[in-house]
């Protein structure tokens, strides 16, 4: 047998390896940031954004830069279950090693599964309003702008995002990280042109583009409303009995109008109450009441849990940490100038006023959301360029759609080995293809993409009563997150042979390992903001239909468990020894 | 007769999964207990003495003073329980093994057969007098001299290249050999030279398909039980994210042709899967041996014509 040193010091060798098969993966620092940098997706950003408007005494600002060191709290606890636990299947594993298999499974399926299905319609409309609706503008497919918008079109849409979904991750993972390599950094590419265009183009000479650009996509085929609306003295908007706007009116009668497009959006900015400039809140409570909205962009940093592979030591431990780090702090940098060059070139209030038009149904531009990509890329007058921009800027959420349902199949595959599921949930097609956990993720989403489209308009809010909760989409998540963090919290004690294993650092505060209060402090956090979600009306998610659905995931997820627990039973097998560690001496 | 099976692989020096896996009889109530291969352990950590006693060493990055012979025993434990080989020395011995590899290469040996007879001992001690059959076949990663070692244990019974009768008429028909990989390890070779020694291992099975086990290393070639991350030989770094079928075509082939009822296999630790090839049910359990978990899998074998219940197990 020949002996080498492996992993040495070039002076004093600290291991001697010998040839063995060293199958240990390692994510590369530029993949694992760049699986990071898309799972904090600028385009959730934005989405997130216009829900902002919804508390507009809060500083967006702020709130970004409040929910950042949580996050990192987040990443750290993420970071060391991965170096302790390197597994497919991720927060599904951890918490059913570290507690037990029902409590794993049942946050697991919710987060890691189930809920994804909710996220396939609020992709689509993302897509379709930040990217697809703006470019069909610009090219005058107007009908087809307006029918995006019916429920067959978001309906529609849903299924063609799922059909992305799949193929990307039917096409395996080497082609689709080769594919988010180019989208990542054309996406990126298409950022720092809109920042130049941002930096380049004065203010005035911004706003200008702005109301030509109204009137060339919009006024010219009718579709520009600049009616004037009542307002008390700040500027608020005044509503009827039945809470529709008023139209101000002339002494003859006639309604009156705003003089161009972005006069009306500013005065929309103003009559929804919002703020005048991104700091305006500061730290108040309303700021910290718009964290729940920040969460649904700032807390997926640590996406790739599922797929990690072996890892070897505590050098791995603090790459993951950087890999997540910088996959939160590039977007979170980009939200933030973004923010500060849209308040300076165009005013705070009337970027607020573009995202609160569109919730409010009072978008002067035809009822469309005015996406920054749409907006910026209007500097330009040519319209080539405009697209092109966008389009660029857009693979950063469309590098990103395998994600939806690349790591719901390894959570799959990990219960189905398990035996919770069927063992046809972890087949693979003779090219690699798991189109049982792909139709496992597809058809229920396809159901909620319905749910999406068809569901009757909420009267308060103007938006399907499935769209209203949207949040569910985090909040079920966030409660999955819960659980692997005070699984980690509790990791020190109830499985301790691997946290001894493991290369986590051991530091301690008197008797308690700092690990154990970083995962306190994550899981405290995360308790603030599930609090918030199902206490406050704001976010959409605790009316009645919002928890039906909800409580109807986890007892879908309690009812497969159970009858995993009856039949394998039946079977000799027990799934409580499954994840039971066995007695070392 | 229903005989149920607990299949790990793949631990690889770790002491504490070695004695995971011998306790897994009474915990799963297993009749039988395989391990598929790669017993042996990847590196030596040298407990470098730093002072009378006192000694200092580095793992998994992170270095570790250990003073008086009661932490250093601590200290030998945790770095077994993870796959290593402790060895005290002084500095001169670290250089001098650093400069002679044929002496690192009989330090290796010395440890690797000291682990397994300390093993033996574990297993004879556990195993005796409880009616569980164990049976181990070494892998690829394994030097051929520690067959010996396992073939004089009371209870345990080598797998390499015999066919050992279990209970309820099922045969187990092992080898440890694998298809070609980049390190060059000690139980490797070609495919048809594979092929041919496990053909001729397969031959001396009596049992007819139904009643056979195939217990090999190497999982077969383009199956969810192959994907590795992709490698480059030369320079032995992961090409990114991009993995590869790295199992053997001989072994897919066996399996093919004669349809045993179920293929037992490790090697590519990632690839935790079970798969159907025909009527064969093909299990790699895969391996967390790092984490001083005993990643396996529990199958009942009921004397049908296909193995319907496994599942599998992270103790």
């Amino acid at each position: 047998m020949e002996a080498s040193a492996g992993s040495v010091q070039p002076v004093e060798r600290t291991l001697f390896a010998r040839k063995a098969s060293g199958l240990i993966k390692g994510w590369s620092p530029i993949d694992g940031f760049r699986y990071s940098f898309f799972s904090v997706n600028l385009y959730l950003a934005i989405w997130s954004f216009a829900y902002a408007t919804f508390i507009p005494r809060g500083s967006l600002f702020w709130s970004i830069v409040l929910t950042f060191p949580f996050i990192v709290l987040e990443i750290i606890v993420y970071a060391a279950l991965i170096s302790a636990m390197p597994r497919a299947g991720g927060d599904y594993v951890w918490m059913t090693r570290i507690f037990n298999s029902p409590i794993g499974f049942v946050l697991a399926a919710g987060g890691w599964w189930f809920i994804l299905w909710q996220w396939t319609p609020i992709y689509a409309d993302m897509a379709v309003e930040t990217t697809i609706k703006p470019i069909f503008r610009i090219l005058g497919f107007n009908s087809a702008a307006h029918w995006l918008t019916t429920p067959n079109g978001v309906f529609i849409s849903s299924l063609v995002v799922i059909a992305i979904a799949s193929i990307l991750v039917a096409i395996g993972m080497k082609a689709y990280a080769q594919f988010q390599k180019w989208a990542m950094w054309i996406g990126l590419a298409g950022v720092l042109v809109a920042g130049i265009l941002l930096l380049v183009t004065s203010g005035p000479s911004f706003k200008a583009k702005y109301n030509e650009a109204a009137v060339k996509y919009y006024g010219a085929h009718g579709l520009l409303d600049l009616t004037k609306y009542q307002t008390d003295a700040s500027g608020v908007f005044k509503y009827d009995s039945s809470g529709a706007l008023i139209p101000a009116k002339n002494p003859d009668g006639s309604v009156q109008k705003y003089a161009n497009a972005y006069e009306a959006t500013v005065a929309i900015g103003k009559g929804t109450a919002q703020p005048a400039s991104p700091f305006t809140g500061g730290l108040s409570w309303a700021t910290w009441t718009l964290i729940p909205f920040m969460l649904f962009w700032m807390a997926w940093p640590n996406w790739g849990a599922t797929l990690y592979g072996e890892v070897r030591g505590a050098k791995d431990f603090r790459k993951n940490i950087w890999q997540m780090l910088g996959g939160l702090t590039v977007p979170t940098v980009i939200a933030l100038a973004a923010l500060a060059l849209l308040a300076w070139r165009f005013g705070y209030q009337a970027f607020m006023g573009t995202m609160s038009a569109y919730w409010w149904k009072i978008s002067p531009f035809g009822g469309d959301y005015i996406s920054p990509t749409a907006m910026i890329s209007w500097a330009v007058n040519n319209a080539a360029v405009q697209i092109i921009l966008i389009a660029s800027i857009s693979l950063l959420l469309f590098g990103w759609f395998g994600t939806l349902f690349l790591s719901s199949t390894r959570m799959i595959f990990a219960a189905a080995f398990d035996r919770i599921l069927p063992e046809s949930a972890a087949k693979v097609s003779a090219n690699g293809v798991p189109w049982v956990a792909l139709l496992l993720m597809a058809i229920p989403s396809a159901v909620c993409a319905a749910l999406y489209a068809y569901t009757p308009v909420s009267s308060q809010y103007g938006v399907t009563w499935f769209k209203l909760f949207t949040y569910d989409a985090t909040l079920v998540i966030i409660a999955m997150f819960l659980g692997t963090g005070l699984a980690f919290m509790v990791m020190p004690w109830r499985a301790r042979n691997i946290w001894n294993s493991s290369a986590i650092p051991k530091w301690k505060i008197g008797p308690v390992p700092v690990m154990s209060i970083i995962a306190a402090g994550f899981a405290a956090f995360l308790t603030f903001n599930l609090v918030l979600y199902l206490k406050d009306a704001i976010y959409g998610v605790n009316n009645g239909k919002s928890l039906i659905f909800m409580g109807v995931l986890y007892l879908l997820a309690i009812v497969i468990w159970v009858v995993a627990w009856v039949v394998r039973k039946r079977e000799g097998m027990s799934l409580e020894t499954v994840a039971k560690e066995i007695p070392v001496e | 007769m229903r005989v149920r099976v607990f299949f790990a692989t793949d631990v690889h020096g770790s002491e504490v999964c070695w004695r995971k896996f011998i306790n897994s009889a009474k915990f799963y109530e297993a009749d039988v207990l395989i391990l598929g291969g790669d017993m042996t352990g990847k590196a030596i950590v040298p407990l470098i003495e730093t002072a009378p006693e006192r000694w200092t060493y580095e793992m998994q990055d992170i270095s570790h003073d250990v003073a008086g012979t009661e932490e250093l025993a601590q200290a030998e434990r945790a770095i077994r329980d993870h796959g290593y080989y402790p060895v005290p020395m002084t500095r001169d011995e670290v250089h001098e093994y650093s400069a002679h590899p044929e002496r690192l290469a009989e330090l290796f040996k010395r440890e690797m057969r000291s682990t397994i007879e300390r093993w033996v001992a574990f297993a004879d001690e556990r195993l005796a007098n409880t009616g569980v059959q164990c049976i181990v076949c070494p892998g690829n990663d394994d030097a051929h001299d520690i067959d010996e070692i396992l073939a004089s244990s009371k209870t345990i019974m080598v797998g390499e290249g015999n066919v050992i009768d279990l209970p309820g008429g099922y045969q187990l028909a092992s080898s440890g050999w694998t298809n070609p990989t980049p390190w060059d390890t000690p139980r490797e070779e070609e495919e048809t030279a594979l092929k041919r020694r496990i053909q001729a291992v397969v031959a001396q099975a009596t049992a007819a398909p139904e009643r056979l086990i195939l217990g090999l290393h190497a999982p077969p070639y383009d199956t969810a039980l192959d994907v590795a991350p992709k490698i480059d030989w030369e320079t032995l770094t992961i090409q990114g994210q991009d993995t590869a079928h790295v199992g053997s075509t001989a072994v897919r082939e066996v399996i093919e042709e004669v349809q045993p009822v179920l293929s037992l296999h490790g090697h590519i630790h990632e690839s935790r899967a079970a798969v159907r090839i025909g009527r064969t049910l093909a299990l790699n359990p895969g391996s967390s041996y790092v984490e001083g978990a005993l990643a396996g899998c529990v199958i009942e074998l009921e004397g049908k014509d296909k193995v319907k219940k496994y599942r599998f197990t992270s103790g």
